[in-house]
């Protein structure tokens, strides 16, 4: 097989987390950036969210423009790492449905896989629910497509993935999460600019779509920007706190190795 | 009650989680309020309820278990207060990630959730319980949540809502307006709506709200690079600081095999039994680490850090390990607990399973039988399902993890070799299970 397992760096894993649970009404997705090494374990050190161009359900594909930025980024992410990186896979949310890959998705992976034999998918879902117990799941899991044995059909396989601890939350990482408001909003002024391009509207109704970019404009800052701005200033707060600690134990430790 | 929890708190508390090989454990901060509301029905004219909203604002996470209280569960108010500090009156609850338990509180967190909320002062405290099975081969991991609210009676459990974007509605902008012939309406709308334009014919509102919506995201830039800095800096002293450990440890080890040495030359008859340590348990176990291969970093006791994944890296570097072909990827494995996985020896080094494996997942570590957790499959349309075995948890021999299950054999199994520490995972009784109850070793209750 051409992937053994993978290895998703926690910071990257949260950047997926945050963006798997930004939306429950539609699919998210975004590419994985990373390096394959020699045992066939796929790293990935970081994400890129991405627009989505189609929002029907069940549908997630990456357009070719979109592939070509994630490749810029790749290689600023190799410049700063001084590792080769590049797009590993892919990734998307399954809101309130069941995590393992549909029909479209393996066939979606498949074709993904003919252009790089190590690409994996990764799905995340959430926003499930166990009514009875009140219990509230997040599952993911990561495949690969192979042809079936009877017929032209794809089918999933397996693979192995782990979240490889990373204390501290990566420059990439905190780019890609904070790119999430920016995206928003700029889905939403395209679809606002086509509507608004449409001359034969009355006023009526022009005041009435004006009032919907301003509404959904309200609705990402108060559940995507708003939120966001409060993690960062706590995980300051907890990082300056950290540090005040890690200084002292570096001075106990100092003093503890000179009288060694 | 009604509570909710933002993402971007839930989603650092998984990367916390994500990041401690034992259990975590931290604080909920945020507020309580009521709520009205309004209802009417046949029999009054209105009627209000009021409904206890908790809004989970952010959490503190502990740096280590057992940091405010003791192996008897007994809540330290001093060490509590250090790690609060000002933020006493901000907490609301508390919460805990464990791997492979059930969706139970133990006894010991019942109990330090008594003292919780005498200490904390607040009568309603809530438990955020984390739980996170995987499939045997570990391609599918499921994160299960529950919150308690303990101080009810029966132990009441509240749906945690994480809000979000929910409908962006892109849908509600109108294409067309509806058809009207009326001259009347058309200039009365067109001479009192222009109110609404600026002299470019765009909503004044749309300007003012994205002039916001900029002033926002460029804070919220801002900020990300002061975060961004922060890190480097914590990262870098972190560095120092485990460069330090390991000097230390490095000094200790060798001035005990000197020691060592010194008195085989003393005593030349006399042999010494490998327990007669005088290494400090932290270098003792940290060498136990780097022979023991295909594990992840064990939990080195409760007084004892455990050992980041850089210890582990460099460790290697010093050729402790047999040589392997792979040891890159036996060393890197995080967890390779499964729920609900045939009890399967441990693996060998090279992570080579004797089993063939339907799914091809290949020379990876893991059962690699494509078994799934009875508790994924659930959701799963027309998968093919094995039959699970539920009779032992853990085939793998790093249970050092400190999952509640555990928490009565912590003391022991800290001095127990691995192996042994695993093999008792796997034969202990159901009565020793913390819940007190007879549940059998691995059933999932959600």
């Amino acid at each position: 097989m051409a992937v053994s397992a993978v290895h998703l760096e926690s910071d990257a894993f949260l950047v997926c987390m945050n963006h798997a649970l930004s939306t429950e009404k539609e699919e998210v997705m975004g590419l994985c950036i990373g390096e394959v090494d020699t045992n066939r374990i796929v790293h990935i050190h970081s994400v890129i969210i991405l627009r989505r161009s189609d929002k029907r359900k069940d549908r997630v594909e990456i357009s070719p423009e979109q592939l070509s930025s994630a490749a810029t980024e790749s290689y600023r992410l190799a410049d700063m790492t001084g590792r080769p990186m590049r797009v590993v896979g892919w990734y998307h949310s399954h809101p309130h449905i069941t995590v393992w890959p549909s029909h479209v998705d393996v066939r979606t992976q498949a074709m993904y896989q003919m252009m790089d034999q190590g690409f994996v998918g990764l799905i995340f879902s959430c926003f499930i629910e166990d009514k009875n117990t009140k219990t509230g799941r997040v599952l993911y899991t990561c495949f690969q497509s192979v042809q079936a044995q009877k017929g032209s059909e794809y089918e999933r396989i397996e693979i192995p993935i782990h979240v490889v601890p990373h204390e501290a939350i990566g420059k990439v990482c905190l780019e890609s999460a904070v790119e999430l408001p920016r995206i928003l909003c700029q889905e939403e002024q395209d679809t606002y600019r086509k509507i608004h391009s449409l001359t034969h509207l009355d006023p009526i109704t022009k005041i009435h779509n004006g009032s919907v970019f301003t509404k959904n404009l309200c609705s990402q800052m108060s559940a995507v920007s708003g939120p966001l701005l409060q993690w960062l200033e706590d995980r300051l707060e907890q990082n300056r706190q950290s540090v005040i600690e890690l200084q002292l134990d570096k001075e106990r430790l100092t003093q503890e190795l000179a009288t060694m | 009650m009604a509570a909710s929890i933002s993402s971007y708190t839930f989603s650092s508390v998984c990367y916390h989680s994500a990041n401690s090989n034992s259990d975590h454990e931290g604080f909920l901060l945020g507020e309580v309020r009521q709520e009205e509301t309004v209802s009417i029905s046949d029999t009054q004219i209105s009627s209000a309820e009021l409904l206890q909203v908790v809004e989970v604002h952010n959490h503190e996470p502990c740096a280590q278990l057992f940091s405010f209280y003791d192996y008897a569960g007994k809540v330290n108010d001093e060490n509590l207060n250090r790690i609060l500090k000002d933020r006493h009156k901000n907490v609301i609850g508390w919460y805990r990630f464990r791997r492979n338990t059930q969706q139970q509180m133990s006894f010991r967190e019942q109990i330090i959730h008594k003292q919780l909320t005498q200490l904390l002062g607040v009568p309603d405290l809530v438990f955020l319980l984390f739980s996170f099975i995987s499939t045997a081969n570990n391609s599918t991991h499921a994160l299960e949540y529950v919150l308690f609210r303990p101080n009810r009676r029966y132990n009441q459990r509240v749906t945690l809502h994480i809000p979000n974007l929910g409908t962006t509605s892109q849908q509600e902008y109108k294409v067309s307006s509806v058809p009207n012939t009326s001259l009347n309406y058309a200039k009365v709308i067109k001479e009192h709506g222009a109110e609404f334009f600026d002299k470019d014919g765009v909503m004044k509102d749309i300007r003012t709200i994205f002039q916001v919506y900029g002033a926002l995201q460029d804070r919220v830039q801002a900020v990300c690079g002061e975060v961004e800095q922060n890190e480097r800096v914590k990262e870098k002293f972190q560095e120092e600081v485990n460069k330090l450990k390991q000097q230390i440890a490095l000094r200790k080890q060798k001035s005990a095999e000197e020691e060592r040495r010194l008195q085989e030359a003393q005593n030349p008859e006399q042999r010494p039994t490998p327990e007669e340590n005088s290494e400090p348990p932290e270098t003792s176990l940290l060498s136990r680490v780097a022979f023991h291969t295909p594990s992840t970093p064990e939990r080195l006791g409760p007084s004892a850090n455990p050992p980041s994944y850089a210890d582990l890296h460099s460790l290697q570097d010093d050729s402790l390990l047999p040589s392997l072909s792979s040891p890159t990827s036996a060393a890197l494995l995080p967890r390779p607990q499964a729920v609900g996985s045939p009890g399967h020896p441990s693996p060998s080094p090279l992570g080579l399973n004797p089993s063939p494996a339907p799914s091809p997942s290949t020379p990876y570590l893991g059962n690699g039988d494509g078994s799934s957790s009875d508790s994924l499959d659930r959701q799963a349309a027309g998968q093919e399902e094995e039959e699970e075995e539920e009779e032992e948890e853990e085939e793998e021999d790093d249970d050092d993890e400190d999952s509640s299950e555990y928490e009565n054999l912590v003391s022991e199994v800290a001095q127990l070799p691995p192996v042994t520490a695993s093999v008792l995972a796997q034969g202990r009784p159901a009565a020793l299970s913390p819940d007190g109850d007879a549940s059998v070793l691995g059933s999932q209750t959600s």
